[in-house]
């Protein structure tokens, strides 16, 4: 499915704006496919679900200096039987294309990551943001060969384990975009009002 | 000063059993001392990142011990991962730092800083439990059961004496090596279903 999540955002066409979806259900989506550690280098858009990973054990959260580091440790975990995943942002992708390169995309390491759209005019589409980051993020996952599918509306959620799943079975990396920031951590009971 | 090919004859005999991810030049020798046929992976076109792979391999696998057999151009690459690995605190992590000042691979360029920089303090400095350097294999043999036998984070920075660069590579795959080491662990029908 080189970009059939790719393909499959871009027919939708969409020009409402993206929304934040609630940190608690993206944790929810997390613990339901079973992932182990969440290796991250903080990305603004996820904070607020940095800050629940970071108050429970399971999944536990890594905190890496760099992406290169982060997906180094993600494959030695593999290695090792656990189920990791990435939380980055767009100019951390950007920033270990040489490491993605080899473990991901040469070894073949299935590799899941959450890729927040930093500085993105939600109003716009991606591929219509000024900022570079923003623009040349769909560009330059599919010059890899990246598949890639969207989290910028509630009912997007299902994206994720979709993903995953596409992920473990495939192997090599596949990334979700997370195209807004994500809302406040709502209690369960408040969730149908965000 | 002493070889590389010393220095792996001394840790391969003091290995016992320990998982082993090689970086850049250590990687050949470290096969053609027969201690690369399982329970290992060479770190191939990702300078820097063996000892971010063992820091994973040692966090999914705290019964076993992990030996990073790494470059101090390699490390240098990505020096921040010392932190990271300091802050994880993998008792079960020992990081062998072979110290030549050069970047051997690429034709022997000189790194930069060489004789500034102390990697047994930065190690130190970032964290880790302990931290060794050591100039003479004799004092390496004599050393090693001690240093794996205490926890770490461990660094141990040796001093090696350049040398050519070895310029074949393995033929085994890096994707090969990980699909036996997860056979190894039992771990490989983790596969998700399809989508």
């Amino acid at each position: 499915m080189s970009h059939e999540p790719a393909a499959a955002t871009r027919s939708v066409a969409r020009h409402s704006p993206a929304r934040g979806l609630n940190p608690r259900a993206l944790l929810e989506a997390i613990h339901s496919v079973g992932i182990t550690h969440v290796i991250t280098v903080p990305d603004t858009h996820q904070r607020t679900l940095l800050a629940l990973l970071a108050d429970i054990d399971d999944p536990a959260l890594i905190t890496a200096c760099t992406e290169d580091e982060a997906i180094g440790i993600a494959t030695g975990l593999y290695c090792g039987g656990a189920k990791p995943m990435l939380l980055i942002q767009n100019n951390g992708l950007y920033a270990c294309l040489n490491t993605l390169k080899a473990l991901p995309l040469d070894a073949r390491v299935p590799t899941f990551m959450l890729i927040g759209e930093h500085g993105r005019d939600v109003a716009l589409p991606s591929r219509d943001n000024a900022d570079l980051s923003v623009r040349m993020l769909e560009p330059t996952l599919e010059l890899w060969g990246i598949s890639y599918s969207r989290l910028e509306q509630e009912d997007d959620i299902g994206n994720f384990q979709r993903a995953y799943r596409y992920c473990q079975h495939e192997g090599g990396p596949v990334a979700v975009l997370v195209g807004a920031p994500l809302g406040k951590a709502l209690p369960e009971a408040q969730r149908g009002s965000q | 000063m002493m070889r590389r090919t010393e220095a792996i004859a001394a840790l391969a005999q003091a290995r016992d059993g320990a998982l082993s991810v090689a970086a850049m030049q250590a990687i050949m020798a470290w096969h053609a001392a027969g201690q690369a046929e399982f329970d290992h992976l060479d770190a191939l076109g990702c300078m820097g990142s063996a000892s971010s792979i063992g820091l994973g391999l040692a966090l999914a696998r705290p019964e076993r011990k992990v030996l990073v057999l790494d470059g101090d151009g390699c490390l240098l690459m990505q020096l921040g991962s010392l932190v990271t690995i300091a802050a994880q605190a993998p008792a079960n992590f020992y990081h062998v730092i072979f110290e030549n000042g050069r970047y051997e691979t690429s034709g022997n360029q000189a790194l930069p800083g060489f004789g500034l920089f102390d990697l047994r303090q930065l190690a130190l400095a970032a964290g880790y439990r302990a931290a060794w350097s050591i100039d003479e294999v004799a004092e390496l043999r004599d050393a090693l059961p001690r240093i794996l036998g205490s926890p770490g984070p461990t660094l141990l920075r040796l001093a090696i004496a350049p040398d050519e660069p070895v310029t074949p590579w393995p033929r085994v795959t890096m994707k090969e090596q990980i699909e036996a080491l997860r056979a190894r662990f039992g771990v490989n029908d983790a596969h998700g279903e399809a989508p």
